[in-house]
């Protein structure tokens, strides 16, 4: 295990009662899993609490980091209690939509991932550098160092984000709806990116998103959450069906095999009442 | 591939030297500024002084008018300039980055306002009050501005969570409000004397009277800038988003916490002992970026020094321009400031 | 120079007079057209017999609606007041609008004072007893060299910060120079001078007053206030223990007791032509 999330339950404030209710799940290491639900499931809100953002009323939230316990068993720490900073160095989180107040430079944004590496002072090294711009290559926006984040394209903005992920050398990736707001082909980038980076580099990642066939693409997980609570949790053949579909988004639709693509989509069919 | 031969091979590093050395040719470039500025101030003036006179040390000093008005007027008001324009430059950065807003200068927060009102109180009031070597003016505008600056924290701060940025904003600018009708009301029932007095406190001046007032106010502006130091990384990562930031180790509530009190403690001094000098934190802090970029791990320095600089050289043309009358220093400031920031619009847009 | 009269078509003698200005108030008085007011600003305290008149208002605020009411014939009015001026004429009534000037106005002042009262003879004797007060002083002073004198009548308390010291015009330079004083700053032709720390220090004077009008400084205070002088302590004034505080709600107002204030000043400047 990696992350383990044990009944956890989390409310925002008094009035809005609770975004997540009793829910339990394990990110084992080297998955890709998505989170999968309608708006206002509590994607968000589940991801938030995983990377330490929020912390949970009820239940715990826990990691282990390899081999750290007797035998190599892994032995979880609570994230509340594992300082801020060091925790930086094992999750990083891309969130939906970055908007810098400033007009940093992509290279400055990719670094500002190093910050949890650093010394009192912040003030990157060579070596820094080296493993900015690795992170800059792996999500092939080298090319892109130099220029205003904000001048970029939604695809490359995304892109150079995850980099900046990638740059504080997490073992585990939490990116929060990574292709709401981008082209379709960019969406395929994306998407392929992820892939590659859990396949080639080991990076475990968590994926909310609300689009069936991009988890369908690239997880082998799934974590179904309706209403604060999870409705089904598996791998993903077992758990992206048509049933489930329709517990979750009152939505019918076909969920088959498509060979050339050589995964599950899903095609919806129309609305039930 | 090592870090510098891409910085050298690459057009990618070539635009971006590393960090410590474009730190250090900053403090370098920047304080070389501050310290020629503040180094020849102190010689010009609306009256023609002899320097080898002034620093002879063979005339007695009770004779020696050039001495008397290089150390006892020219020095301590370079002195005040550098110290105030620092700070104000400082905490306009600090500010925008915590508000994330661009626009945001010193008095957002509404320091200048309570230090106004304190400072009208006072003279409408004829207080007789100080506070060691603060006369009653200044320690009525400090109050003003500490007792406006714990309103607006307690709005703002939320335990354990991160500050309401739009809650700060919004109580700032109706505090400003608020407090400039209570400010106009005292200067309304103020005979006609007092409220020329008020007028003149709010424009500014930088001729605080002596090495004193400046050595009042010092406690507070070597713990804002203690504070200072430890944020720019922390701003950067901020200003690219709360969530984010917390994400890379950033305990964001104590970041905006220092930066608001940092800011409150360094406006509330310089507006002490020089009253409201506008445009300085908003002037400096884009000027500076637009000669560095965004990146708050030089700008912070080098906006402190070029903030004092800058405002020691606008109080040159202020004492010299219109000699022997001399000009508030603040109109100096807005008459520069004012065209800068319509141009920095247009070029924007 | 604008001022004087409004409307001056109408001869008879002004009876019901409103006055917004302190330093008219007392002229009427001095003239013995006492009896003629009916209203006083909120600032007026001197004579005696004003402190029982009613008050409408001063320079920021005057109350059109109670001045209606009083049924005026004559309003004296500051130079700036044009709004309340273009309103008494719209209803008729006279204005006659503050003129700021040095002594000469001050008697011209007096002498239209009198004519719009029916009291051009006690304007003339008051006249006439200023100009020998002031005569005494200058007899006095005769002859004596003139030291470096230094006006100062505002500034923040406890501090040398926001001074204000008149300038080479107005009444209370030309009263300095009867009382045989040079004001250091008669060069700069204005009645008012900011002066920085270090145009004090350029000018150095050989002598400092300080007139308080409106707040009395005395005992502790005044050792407080005399003590932030040291800040410059290389002025000869300071150097010389010549600073002087004067108390007095005649100071500064440029009215019938101006003879008075010249009298304070002399002291001040050449204690010796007084012992």
């Amino acid at each position: 295990m990696v992350l383990q999330v044990r009944h956890v339950s989390f409310g925002y404030d008094a009035t809005h009662g609770f975004a997540l209710r009793d829910v339990s799940l394990a990110v084992e290491r080297g998955s890709l899993t998505g989170l999968l639900g309608p708006n206002g499931c509590g994607k968000t809100t589940l991801l938030k609490l995983m990377a330490g953002v929020l912390r949970a009323q009820q239940g715990s939230i826990t990691l282990a980091a390899a081999g750290s316990g007797p035998a190599g068993r892994a032995v979880g720490r609570a994230l509340a209690d594992i300082p801020r900073r060091e925790l930086a160095r094992h999750i990083a989180v891309v969130p939906q939509e970055t908007h810098p107040a400033f007009d940093y430079r992509v290279i400055e944004m990719v670094l500002m991932g190093r910050h949890p590496h650093l010394g009192p002072f912040a003030l990157e090294g060579p070596g820094d550098l080296a493993i900015a711009h690795d992170a800059l290559a792996a999500t092939g926006t080298g090319h892109l160092a130099a220029r205003s984040y904000m001048s970029l394209s939604g695809g490359e903005k995304q892109r150079v984000v995850i980099a900046s992920a990638l740059a504080q050398q997490p073992d585990i990736l939490l990116l929060d709806e990574p292709t709401a707001s981008l082209d379709l082909a960019y969406q395929l980038e994306v998407a392929a990116l992820l892939a590659r980076l859990n396949r080639e580099r080991g990076v475990t990642v968590v994926v909310a998103t609300h689009d069936l066939n991009l988890a369908a693409s690239i997880c082998r997980r799934l974590v179904l959450l309706r209403a604060g609570r999870v409705l089904a949790q598996g791998d993903t053949d077992a758990v992206l069906t048509g049933d489930t579909i329709r517990d979750l988004y009152d939505v019918d639709a076909d969920v088959r095999f498509h060979d050339r693509s050589g995964h599950l989509t899903v095609v919806p069919i129309g609305r039930i009442r | 591939m090592s870090a510098t031969s891409s910085s050298v091979a690459t057009p990618v590093g070539a635009g971006l030297r590393p960090i410590r050395l474009r730190l250090t040719l900053t403090v370098l470039g920047y304080g070389a500024l501050a310290l020629v500025v503040c180094l020849l101030a102190p010689l010009v003036g609306s009256t023609s002084i002899s320097v080898s006179r002034a620093l002879d040390r063979s005339i007695p000093f009770a004779d020696n008018v050039d001495a008397q008005i290089f150390f006892l007027a020219r020095l301590p008001r370079v002195l005040a300039g550098a110290t105030v324009g620092a700070a104000l430059a400082t905490s306009g950065v600090v500010l925008q980055a915590l508000l994330r807003n661009p626009l945001a200068t010193p008095f957002t927060l509404g320091v200048s306002s309570g230090a106004a009102l304190g400072a009208v109180v006072a003279i409408a009031g004829g207080m007789t009050v100080g506070l060691g070597p603060l006369s009653p003016v200044p320690f009525a505008s400090l109050a003003g501005a500490f007792l406006v600056s714990a309103i607006i924290y307690a709005l703002g701060t939320r335990p354990g969570r991160p500050m309401s940025t739009d809650v700060l904003l919004l109580a700032g600018v109706t505090l400003n409000a608020f407090l400039s009708a209570l400010i106009l009301l005292v200067q309304y029932f103020a005979d006609f004397a007092e409220t020329y007095r008020m007028v003149r406190w709010l424009m500014g001046d930088l001729d605080a009277g002596g090495f004193l007032p400046i050595a009042a106010v010092l406690p507070l502006l070597v713990v804002a800038f203690a504070m200072f130091a430890t944020l720019p990384s922390a701003l950067n990562l901020l200003s690219v988003g709360a969530d984010t930031a917390s994400t890379r180790g950033v305990s964001v509530p104590r970041t905006q916490r220092v930066a608001f009190v940092a800011t409150a403690l360094a406006t509330s001094a310089a507006v002490t002992l020089a009253g409201p000098i506008g445009f300085v934190g908003i002037v400096v802090p884009h000027l500076v970026r637009l000669m560095t970029g965004v990146d708050h791990r030089i700008v912070l320095p080098a906006s402190a020094l070029f903030g004092a600089a800058f405002l020691v050289a606008c109080d040159l043309v202020a004492r010299t321009v219109l000699a022997p009358v001399e000009l508030p220093v603040g109109i100096v400031t807005a008459v520069i400031g004012g065209p800068f920031f319509l141009w920095l619009l247009v070029r924007k847009s | 120079m604008t001022g004087g009269l409004q409307a001056s078509a109408n001869q008879r003698p002004a009876t019901r007079i409103v006055s917004l200005v302190p330093a008219l108030t007392e002229m009427l008085f001095a003239i013995g057209a006492g009896p003629q007011v009916v209203a006083v600003s909120a600032y007026d305290d001197f004579p005696p017999e004003t402190k029982t008149l009613p008050r409408v208002g001063a320079l920021l605020d005057p109350d059109v609606e109670r001045i209606l009411a009083l049924r005026p014939d004559l309003v004296l009015t500051y130079g700036s007041q044009d709004t309340l001026e273009s309103q008494l004429g719209g209803a008729g009534i006279r204005a006659f609008s503050y003129r700021h000037g040095g002594l000469e106005t001050l008697f011209t002042t007096l002498r239209d004072l009198g004519e719009v009262t029916g009291r051009t003879m006690q304007a003339t004797r008051t006249t006439d007893d200023i100009r020998r007060q002031l005569d005494a002083v200058r007899a006095r002073v005769r002859g004596r060299p003139r030291p470096r004198v230094l006006l100062v009548f505002g500034r923040e308390p406890q501090s040398l910060r926001q001074l204000y010291v008149s300038g080479g015009a107005g009444f209370l330079h030309e009263m300095l120079e009867i009382a045989g004083g040079t004001n250091v700053f008669a060069d700069i032709r204005r009645e008012s001078v900011q002066p920085s720390s270090e145009a004090l220090l350029t000018r150095a004077p050989d002598v400092v007053i300080e007139i308080h009008g409106t707040r009395m400084i005395t005992g502790t205070d005044a050792a407080r206030e005399r003590a932030v002088w040291s800040a410059l302590a290389s002025l000869p004034a300071v150097r010389n223990g010549r600073i002087y505080f004067l108390n007095g709600d005649y100071l500064g107002v440029p009215g019938p007791r101006v003879g008075l204030t010249t009298d304070a000043f002399a002291r001040a400047v050449h204690p010796e032509a007084f012992r």
